[in-house]
């Protein structure tokens, strides 16, 4: 029986792993993983696991309600731009940042920090999320 | 890729409703959207002299099918229109959707297959069908609306992990651009403050437009003598801090249509056609940008397309719309398009030079905070503008000297980036 792969992403994240896959031909990470490289369509590829930690470059918040209702409990939350130490980019949830202005402004002037992944539960699903170090 | 057209297409007539809200706005109030495509329908083919018997295809778009149920379009509103028996096909290319169709029209005429083809996108991101009511609708909530949208974003791991599109298109862009350019929040405002003004000046000047009321009278009509006092006031709040709210998108329902044809359709044409002379059309999921979120990487490639497609250079735009969904993304992509210098737009805002009288026009129609955004209709309203200014139709919001070259960029959410050149003959 084939394997979902979105599936094993995130039992993975359950127990606090965050794995990728690394390209053979180009060397590239696909994080978080696909079928095939999304960098050169390649299929010869092989898991990858990345270290969690990394640096938040910005980050902002919504105004709005949540639109997917798997975060009425949790919002409103402050959403970043985070570069992964293995070089990828990706935004999640920051925890522990404040959505005022000031606390923004301070995170602004601060940025970049280092960060490490924080994995929080949404409705019964683990996420990627990631606090300030 | 070849990236070259064997023939000219030529637009020869377009149309498109006021957009506003189909539970209220007079010119499209009570109608559905069988019927309100069929009124941009109408106003297109007039435009370009088109009896529905010339037309060879029809390509029809529409986003949001859950407030829509109209999956079908193809079939749908041809009969709403009178092209039964053509052939057609439903398209989705978000946002950017009716100028995906006119790419799409334009590559079956180059190749010698079609004639004439009809190009409508129309949405309601307001309401949805009452009930089961063939006729009646109800107001859907907002965040309801953009759950819906949101399904043209990643699904497997951004939606699913809290993706927001405030921070994601408007906050963190807004953070890194004052950070590149040494720009402080204070003038951010400012200057975010006199693109909102310009904007809403189009949409004042535009019947079509959502929002016809200037910043400044809304304003006052709110009890703020300044203007700007308004602008920084809870009136306004942050979207996504340092991102207010009035830098955004107002949502809409709206429906747009355009005629494409072959040269040989254009000697009978009662109004001056418009070459489609090239375009560009690069697709890419999140991440959206990497270490520079001002900097959207398949942007480039696509005004790299477009302007090689249409031989043109940057220097020769008279006229550019750039999707404005978010205001300072749309800074960041009219700098990418070589329209404006790099870390200038919001000092071109401020001294007025993005109006339609100024010396870098951009989005006369109102953008989409003024005009409104109805999603798969927008890039068509988009183009309308452009047609309209390139024939000297615009009224007291003409450009001066009607632009020979006009670019227009969209992003389909999430994202196709779509390059359009227009040339007027």
């Amino acid at each position: 029986m084939p394997k979902s792969i979105i599936r094993g992403y995130y039992e993975d994240l359950e127990q606090k792993k965050l794995n990728g896959k690394k390209c053979r031909k180009c060397d590239k990470i696909t994080f978080p993983p696909t079928a095939m490289c999304e960098h050169c369509g390649s299929r010869d590829v092989e898991a990858f696991k990345l270290s969690g930690e990394g640096e938040l470059l910005y980050v902002s918040h919504s105004m709005a309600p949540p639109p997917n209702p798997r975060f009425n409990k949790l919002a409103p939350y402050a959403y970043g731009h985070v570069r992964l130490e293995e070089g990828v980019y990706v935004q999640a949830i920051i925890n522990g940042v404040g959505i005022d202005p000031e606390s923004l402004m301070e995170y602004y002037q601060k940025c970049p920090l280092k960060v490490v992944t924080d994995i929080i539960e949404a409705e019964g699903l683990s996420i990627l999320a990631f606090k300030v170090k | 890729m070849k990236n070259k057209l064997k023939e000219p297409v030529y637009i020869l007539g377009v149309g498109c409703t006021r957009f506003g809200n189909l539970l209220e706005t007079p010119e499209i109030k009570g109608l559905t959207l069988q019927e309100m495509a069929a009124e941009a329908v109408k106003e297109a083919l007039d435009d370009s002299g088109t009896d529905p018997s010339e037309i060879d295809a029809i390509f029809v778009g529409n986003v949001t099918m859950h407030t829509s149920t109209l999956p079908a379009t193809y079939s749908q509103i041809a009969k709403w229109t009178g092209m039964q028996f053509k052939a057609g096909v439903h398209i989705d290319g978000a946002c950017s959707t009716t100028n995906i169709g006119i790419t799409l029209g334009a590559m079956g005429i180059a190749s010698g297959v079609y004639r004439k083809v009809l190009v409508v996108g129309l949405e309601s991101t307001l309401s949805q069908p009452k009930k089961l009511s063939p006729y009646d609708r109800e107001t859907i909530p907002t965040e309801e609306m953009w759950l819906w949208t949101d399904y043209c974003v990643n699904q497997a791991y951004s939606v699913p992990q809290g993706y927001d599109i405030f921070p994601t298109y408007n906050g963190i862009i807004a953070q890194a651009y004052c950070k590149k350019y040494g720009i402080s929040i204070e003038e951010f405002e400012k200057g975010m403050f006199e693109l909102c003004r310009t904007r809403r000046l189009h949409g004042s000047m535009n019947k079509k437009a959502i929002i016809q009321e200037t910043l400044e009278d809304e304003a006052k009509r709110l009890g703020f003598d300044d203007p700007y006092e308004f602008w920084i006031s809870n009136y306004n709040p942050f979207l996504a801090w340092p991102s207010r709210l009035r830098s955004a998108v107002s949502a809409a329902d709206g429906a747009s249509a355009i005629v494409i044809s072959s040269e040989e359709g254009i000697e009978d044409a009662p109004n001056l056609p418009i070459e489609v002379k090239g375009w560009g059309v690069t697709i890419s999921d999140l991440p959206w940008y990497e270490e520079d979120p001002t900097y959207m990487h398949y942007d480039t490639l696509s005004f790299e397309k477009a302007y090689d497609m249409a031989d043109i250079t940057s220097e020769q735009i008279d006229y550019l719309h750039v999707h404005d969904c978010s205001h300072i993304s749309s800074i960041c992509t009219a700098e990418l398009s070589g329209y404006l210098p790099k870390g200038e737009g919001l000092k071109y805002a401020e001294a007025g030079r993005l109006r339609f009288d100024g010396d870098r026009p951009m989005s006369t129609h109102g953008g989409r905070h003024a005009f409104g955004h109805a999603w798969a209709a927008s890039a068509g309203a988009d183009t309308y503008e452009a047609v309209k200014q390139m024939r000297g139709l615009c009224g007291d919001r003409q450009i001066k000297k009607a632009p020979k070259i006009s670019v227009i960029h969209t992003h389909g959410y999430a994202m196709v980036s779509t390059v359009m050149v227009y040339g007027r003959r």
